[in-house]
């Protein structure tokens, strides 16, 4: 109810505000005609990704776009992330049935415009995206010089942790996995419940472990393939060391559902996730006084404490029969009363500079401690192989952490199915 | 004395079914006789009498022939010309709102055959698509037998024992897989919490390569015995009491009644069913996609779930590589049929 | 149905079957059983191995109101539907053709219609997915459709070939002395007595079209277009779980399944055994 009425407020505050940013969209691309007049028409049919705790509040923030342009009609269509980057091929390549604009993860927008699926931004957007939005939330819609899609939201991954769990046990959020490894030993004896839970089923999972170590998966400059280097083979050891050693849990299947249920009911004090996960685990038991949660940078490695930048980016797809009405919807929903709503409802964090001025912005809790991370997360190389190699790492990285090959093993297969990917590279 | 007995009575059971086959095959034949027979207009060329003969049948099987052709045929053909090119994502032909952009994959010869071949790989999921096969058929069959032998009597309560075991069947299998799962589950599944009541620590269920094997192997077989069963039952019911009323009478004991008069009075029915579970077991795409994914790592990957894999999983879609995949299955798939179908004749099965 | 009388059973050989098929039974029914007390969970609590404490019909309200589930449904029940029926039509005549006639091609045909039985989808789903992005098929039922008609078309022929072979060819004959050529023959003696086996045979290719996953999973996309398969599939991704929808649908899906599968049990055997095991 409560969110009804602040999407209805919202409504009324952007019809006056942001038809100026509707408007400079369509400049670009007016080839469909239907800017005639300077009135946008049609439908624009946008495939969301957000996940069950979001899906709601997106629905309603894009279905406001019609009470701005009341002759654009928005249709509104979720399609769960896990899918979602096979499901846009089959729907690109067909050209049937296909949206006009995608939620894209920051990792697809390369592969997306290698094979010429997306519409190019139009300048004046361009220039606005380069100018007020944060760089590294920017760069990942490029893509050979030229920019394809518009960030709508950032993130990285956090230590998430049970305040209560922790006072209990005496410890503090570690900063190491060291630290992680006492933490979940006093943890254990003071509670009997496990210190981290320790996705094993996703690869992404491993990109902090890989950049703890002071590796990355590939050098793009370079066109190296570097997964396989030390400080490869030192992050396959590290994840197995954490559930060897007992301090983690682990799954090789169902690790979404495992990690939040054993997070939220308190069978484990600490996970690893993203500002995506947030509104899910409010849910929980343990956290119905949300003041329960708090989150730290995720711990070190040998090296340093790194994290993946991500984030979702929107895009028009190049066969979109009302491209300026699409171009419009996504700089609607890039715009900053939206990045802020979506901020406070779900504390998801804006891509645009000046939203993080907000009063909205600056009393969310979690937006101020996902914040910094952003700005030290590790920027991935926006190649379109960067989705590719997520599914080869996650056989390796599933049978390296739950003990089915050695690191070793597991680092060496990673680089070489990498090679078959990437032709040509070291 | 005994055995000698029921051996014979066994050997008149099977010259009955086989009695029924020629049968069969008789009336057939005497219905195509009596047609050629009304039909006989005296046509000069060979092609013109046989027109004039069987056109009725040619007609009643166009449409298949003509379905099969368009809709199997041709993209058979197609796939096995894909599996001979480099064709991927990057390079097959696609329409982009107005634009079209063209194919340019090119000709590769039997590279594709030789990268796959040569790949460990194949060779591993060769093995234990053969391991789950044999494993799931085997398990299954004995299990369905065995019920089946227990429902062929007459006793309080059959029809409900009946029932319950068809519902595996009943309940549509990708339901089932997910319920499975949801068993399975390490962490938060029925099954562990049973078993830790008795004592017995967690079972990483899909989370060990061993222990995923064996669950991926229950649950087809869960999803395989009511058929089995069931069509077991019926090759049971056919088989003549008297058989077993004669036997007994020369004394001969249950086990000796199943083995010379049960067993060879089920040849037929088996015979089918193993062949098609077979079959079915070996391209078995749902229960492994849905209940591991191939997973942990590529531990329960079959051929099939690879060649999707190739396809839709991994990316850029590899097409060439998941057409080579597939002809390599059919041809396997084809080999088996084919030394199935050859013992089965040695054996003076008419099939 | 013969039923034997094979001397009184021991009482112990009695206890030790029940035992055994109240086991297996048990085995059987567990897994739909607790999928039925999951659903009535609250979503929260639905990954846990509590019995129901406080029963909620929370998850049927989400799964009708807030999920596209009856879209799904509609569409399996579509797609599903439309297969059988031309199916059963366009494979009619073929067997029974290839059960009364000898002719030219029939070796092949038989041989054809079985191997394409065995035919993985493996081999077929690239050049098919790709056929149907030609056409602007992908994501339509009509793709489904026709996808789904090569399993089947011949596996329809080939089983009502087997019915058409228990119906004695004294009526073919008849039909012949009264004047009728095959098709009337066909039509008018041949089809009416064989209305079982087509019922059989329609309900085999309605569930194998029902429980179909890997081209469903491959060619529908977004929310609405998806049929049961896919849909069930979104409740639990990497980065979703929602059993407690998945259990409400499992049920929703299963109860009347299993209730046609139950009643109809009797002529299903009897024609699977007529039809699949006299090939």
């Amino acid at each position: 109810m409560r969110r009804g009425i602040a999407a209805t407020a919202l409504v009324a505050a952007l019809a006056l505000a942001a038809t100026a940013c509707g408007g400079d969209a369509s400049d670009g691309k007016d080839a469909a005609g239907d800017n005639a007049g300077g009135e946008l028409s049609g439908t624009v049919t946008w495939w969301d990704t957000s996940n069950d705790a979001e899906k709601a509040s997106f629905q309603k923030i894009a279905e406001a776009f019609t009470a701005k342009h009341p002759k654009v009609t928005v249709k509104y269509v979720n399609v769960p992330y896990g899918d979602a980057q096979n499901k846009v091929k089959n729907a690109f390549s067909s050209g049937s049935d296909a949206p006009d604009v995608i939620r894209a993860d920051v990792g697809w927008v390369a592969d997306f415009a290698s094979l010429q699926y997306l519409d190019e931004v139009p300048a004046e957007t361009v220039k606005k995206v380069d100018a007020e939005f944060l760089p590294a939330a920017a760069a990942s819609g490029k893509y050979e010089g030229k920019t394809y899609a518009v960030p709508q939201v950032i993130d990285t991954l956090g230590l998430f942790y049970n305040k209560k769990m922790l006072a209990d046990a005496g410890v503090q959020p570690p900063t190491t996995l060291e630290e992680v490894k006492t933490a979940a030993a006093a943890i254990k004896a003071k509670t009997g419940k496990a210190g981290l839970y320790l996705r094993g089923d996703d690869s992404y999972w491993f990109l902090p472990l890989i950049y703890g170590e002071g590796g990355d998966l590939v050098d793009a400059k370079n066109k190296t393939v570097t997964v396989d280097n030390a400080a490869g083979v030192k992050a396959f050891k590290a994840a197995r060391d954490l559930v060897s050693s007992g301090a983690a849990l682990t799954n090789a299947t169902d690790g979404w559902t495992n990690m939040q249920t054993a997070f939220k009911s308190g069978e484990a004090a600490m996970m690893i996730n993203g500002p995506w996960a947030v509104a899910d685990t409010y849910a929980g038991d343990q956290f119905k006084d949300k003041a329960n949660l708090g989150v730290a940078p995720v711990p070190a490695g040998s090296v340093k404490a790194g994290s993946p930048q991500g984030g979702h980016d929107l895009a028009v797809y190049a066969g979109s029969k009302n491209t300026a009405a699409a171009h419009a919807f996504v700089a609607y929903m890039t715009s900053q009363e939206v990045q802020v709503q979506s901020a406070k409802e779900l504390s998801l964090l804006p891509t645009r500079t000046a939203a993080y001025e907000q009063p909205d912005v600056k009393g969310s809790e979690m937006v101020q401690f996902f914040k910094p991370a952003v700005d030290k997360a590790v920027e991935r190389a926006w190649i379109p192989e960067n989705g590719s190699l997520f599914e080869p790492l996650k056989v390796e990285y599933t049978k390296a952490i739950t003990g089915a090959s050695t690191p070793e093993e597991a680092a060496k297969t990673a680089g070489a199915e990498f090679r078959k990917i990437l032709k040509g590279w070291k | 004395m005994a055995a000698h007995t029921s051996q014979s009575v066994a050997k008149a059971a099977g010259d009955d079914v086989e009695h029924g086959d020629v049968a069969r095959g008789l009336s057939r034949r005497t219905g195509s006789g009596n047609r050629t027979g009304g039909n006989r207009t005296g046509g000069r060329g060979g092609l013109r009498r046989a027109l004039a003969t069987h056109w009725y049948a040619w007609a009643m099987v166009t449409p298949v022939v003509l379905v099969l052709g368009v809709i199997i045929g041709w993209p058979l053909v197609r796939g096995v010309y894909l599996s001979l090119t480099d064709a991927n994502e990057r390079n097959v032909s696609r329409t982009i709102g107005v634009r079209h952009i063209e194919a340019t994959y090119e000709f590769v010869g039997l590279d594709n055959y030789a990268a796959v071949l040569s790949d460990p790989v194949f060779l591993q999921r060769l093995a234990w698509t053969v391991v789950w096969t044999v494993a799931c058929v085997s398990i299954t069959f004995t299990l369905g037998l065995a019920l089946a032998n227990m429902l062929n009597r007459d006793f309080k309560g059959r029809a409900a024992y009946r029932m319950a075991l068809i519902l595996p069947w009943a309940v549509p299998g990708f339901v089932s897989v997910f319920a499975w799962r949801f068993l399975f589950n390490r962490d938060n599944g029925i099954l562990n919490k049973i078993l830790d009541g008795g004592g017995i620590s967690a079972v990483p269920w899909l989370d060990d390569p061993t222990w995923a094997k064996f669950a991926v192997i229950t649950v087809n077989v869960w999803l395989g015995v009511p058929f089995m069963m069931v069509a077991l039952l019926g090759g049971l019911q056919s088989i003549p009491g008297e058989l077993y009323e004669a036997a007994e009478m020369d004394g001969a004991s249950a086990w000796q009644r199943f083995r010379h008069i049960t067993l060879p009075g089920l040849r037929a029915v088996s015979m089918t069913v193993i062949l098609l579970s077979t079959i079915w077991t070996f391209n078995m795409f749902p229960v492994i996609f849905l209940l591991t994914r191939g997973g942990p790592g590529d531990s329960t990957e079959i051929l099939v779930t690879q060649a999707f894999r190739e396809a839709f999983i991994t990316s850029p879609r590899d097409f060439a590589a998941s057409a080579t995949w597939g002809v390599l299955i059919l041809a396997l798939l084809m080999i088996f049929a084919l030394v199935y179908r050859r013992s089965l004749r040695k054996q003076g099965e008419v099939w | 149905m013969t039923t034997r009388t094979r001397g009184r059973r021991a009482p112990l050989a009695s206890v030790g079957l029940h035992a055994t098929l109240l086991v297996a039974s048990v085995v059987a029914v567990f897994p739909v059983l607790w999928i039925l007390l999951t659903s009535l969970k609250p979503a929260q609590h639905a990954i846990t191995t509590d019995f129901v404490k406080e029963p909620t019909l929370g998850n049927y309200t989400y799964l009708l109101e807030s999920s596209h589930f009856l879209s799904w449904f509609a569409n399996s029940v579509l797609v599903a539907g439309v297969t059988t029926v031309l199916g059963v039509f366009i494979a009619a005549t073929t067997g029974y053709a290839v059960s009364r006639f000898k002719f030219p091609g029939m070796k092949p045909l038989m041989w054809t219609l079985l191997i394409t039985q065995m035919f993985p989808m493996a081999i077929l789903i690239v050049p098919l997915y790709n056929l149907m992005g030609d056409l602007g098929l992908l994501n339509q039922p009509v793709g489904l459709i026709i996808t789904y008609l090569t399993i089947a078309v011949p596996f329809c022929a080939w089983m009502m070939k087997g019915f058409f072979d228990t119906i004695p060819i004294e009526i073919d004959e008849s039909g012949r002395v009264d004047g009728l050529n095959p098709f009337g023959t066909f039509w008018r003696l041949i089809l009416p007595l064989a209305k079982p086996g087509l019922a059989v045979t329609g309900f085999y290719a309605f569930i194998t079209a029902w429980g179909e996953v890997a081209y469903a999973s491959a060619f529908m996309v977004g929310e609405e277009n998806l049929t049961l398969a896919g849909g069930l599939q979104t409740f639990v991704t990497q980065y979703t779980s929602n059993w407690g929808a998945m259990s409400a649908a499992s049920v929703l899906i299963a109860i009347p399944a299993a209730i046609f599968f139950v009643f109809a049990q009797r002529h299903l055997v009897a024609g699977m055994t007529a039809g699949a095991t006299k090939g």
